[in-house]
């Protein structure tokens, strides 16, 4: 079952991840590696040189799963840790899941007539191209601009609102994916095909959480440090 | 998905607002997307962002405002909203509300008082296989979308108001939960309304 109140740093990292699995991933993109042992999540954190608290409230925001803005996220939380989380979640998604569901879904649909195939692959290309826009766009623009305020600039020109404004919801379109292969996909099913599923399943849920965080941590922090 | 109805709960108390939550989670049959508000601070800002169709809220909450400002403010002219009733309240002041909800209300009960919304105005549920069948009408707009055609030359193609068009598009897209020109070739393709050299064809002219 899952534990349902708020992680601690003094609770061993072993259980919160065997309690919430997908942790594992909040895991990596913080930069902290596999093989802790007993260790608590305190002290796996200092050794990883990973700020406790951020990592904490981003796992306990993750949990709590709710569609609510985090409050007094300013007190004791790494700006810099965050920006690492969401970059590395980026390079995750672009360089790692996306093309890897790629290839799996391309074998999966060999057997499909030739021009069904060609469009689904014409379709999930696009769907990548539309989610590596919108990540390099909070790369290009929105990073560098925390960064600048971070350091004491003042963005007059940029500010946060604006990216609040288009942030739009990237996991529209491989719901989208899901409801074509679910409803009309003409071949005969098999494993492979079935795996593609849940990967969009996993990624789907992945990308809304990704944007959970951006709404609802990331964009009320730098509320916070505009108001500086 | 756009089948789901919004729901913005705003309630102060935690107790209160998580038991609604999962009460109205049991509710078989209803398709929500539920989202809280602890704080009327929050209450514009979540309005403004969700969109919501319905908002349930403690009456009490709203102090200093009024609801007419609310849905102006935010945008949502055609927003629901139920009052979340503790205890008996002036009939006054619940008039602007379209529905009320106590919290000693059954399961049951609530589900009757949303599902009735849920019949005159708000997106209906596609209940049989007949309705998420595409009609001819349909089928040949997809055609049109997926040869790249704008609203106004597919309304000149086929004798229509572009408005109509417009209409037939929003339906094709609730009846296939397919809203981009992408998905739509997909599905044209796969169900044999159209062929690959068609497209290209169309598209290099």
């Amino acid at each position: 079952m899952y534990k349902k109140e708020k992680y601690r740093e003094t609770d061993k990292m072993s259980d919160l991840i065997c309690d919430n699995y997908p942790m594992v991933l909040v895991m990596n993109r913080f930069g902290i590696a596999l093989g802790f042992e007993e260790r608590n999540i305190g002290e796996v954190c200092r050794q990883n040189g990973v700020d406790t608290c951020t990592f904490l409230t981003v796992v306990n925001f993750l949990i709590e799963a709710k569609a609510a803005p985090v409050e007094n996220v300013g007190k004791c939380f790494s700006m810099e840790a965050l920006i690492t989380y969401l970059h590395n979640a980026h390079d995750y998604f672009l360089k790692f899941r996306l093309p890897g569901l790629r290839s799996k879904l391309t074998e999966a649909i060999e057997d499909c007539p030739a021009d069904v195939a060609f469009v689904i692959t014409k379709f999930f290309d696009e769907y990548v191209d539309e989610v590596n826009k919108h990540m390099m766009y909070e790369e290009k623009t929105v990073f560098p601009y925390v960064r600048g305020l971070l350091k004491g600039k003042d963005g007059s020109k940029y500010n946060i609102s604006i990216f609040r404004k288009r942030h739009d919801q990237i996991e529209m379109k491989i719901i989208e994916l899901k409801n074509l292969l679910l409803k009309y996909y003409p071949g005969k099913g098999n494993n492979l095909l079935n795996s593609v599923l849940f990967d969009i399943f996993a990624t789907e849920q992945d990308l809304s959480t990704h944007n959970l965080v951006e709404d609802y941590l990331f964009i009320p922090a730098i509320l916070e440090l505009e108001k500086r | 998905m756009s089948e789901h109805l919004k729901v913005i709960i705003a309630e102060t108390s935690p107790v209160i607002r998580c038991g609604l939550e999962v009460q109205l989670k049991r509710l078989s049959g209803l398709r929500l997307q539920l989202i809280e508000v602890a704080d009327a601070e929050f209450l514009y800002e979540s309005m403004r962002m969700h969109k919501p169709d319905m908002l349930i809220i403690n009456p009490s909450m709203q102090g200093c405002f009024s609801l007419q400002h609310l849905k102006e403010e935010t945008g949502c002219p055609h927003v629901k909203c139920i009052a979340l009733l503790y205890a008996l309240a002036d009939p006054a002041l619940l008039r602007l509300y379209d529905e009320q909800i106590s919290i000693y209300d059954s399961a049951d009960e609530i589900k009757r008082k949303l599902e009735h919304f849920d019949t005159d105005e708000l997106p209906e549920l596609p209940d049989t296989d007949e309705q998420q069948m595409l009609s001819v009408r349909e089928k040949e707009i997809v055609v049109c979308v997926v040869k790249g055609m704008t609203n106004r030359e597919i309304a000149t193609r086929l004798f229509l108001s572009t408005h109509t068009v417009i209409t037939h598009r929003r339906n094709i897209a609730r009846k296939l939960q397919i809203h981009s020109a992408s998905g739509l070739t997909v599905y044209a393709i796969v169900n044999k309304l159209i062929e690959l050299s068609d497209i290209d064809k169309q598209q290099k002219t």
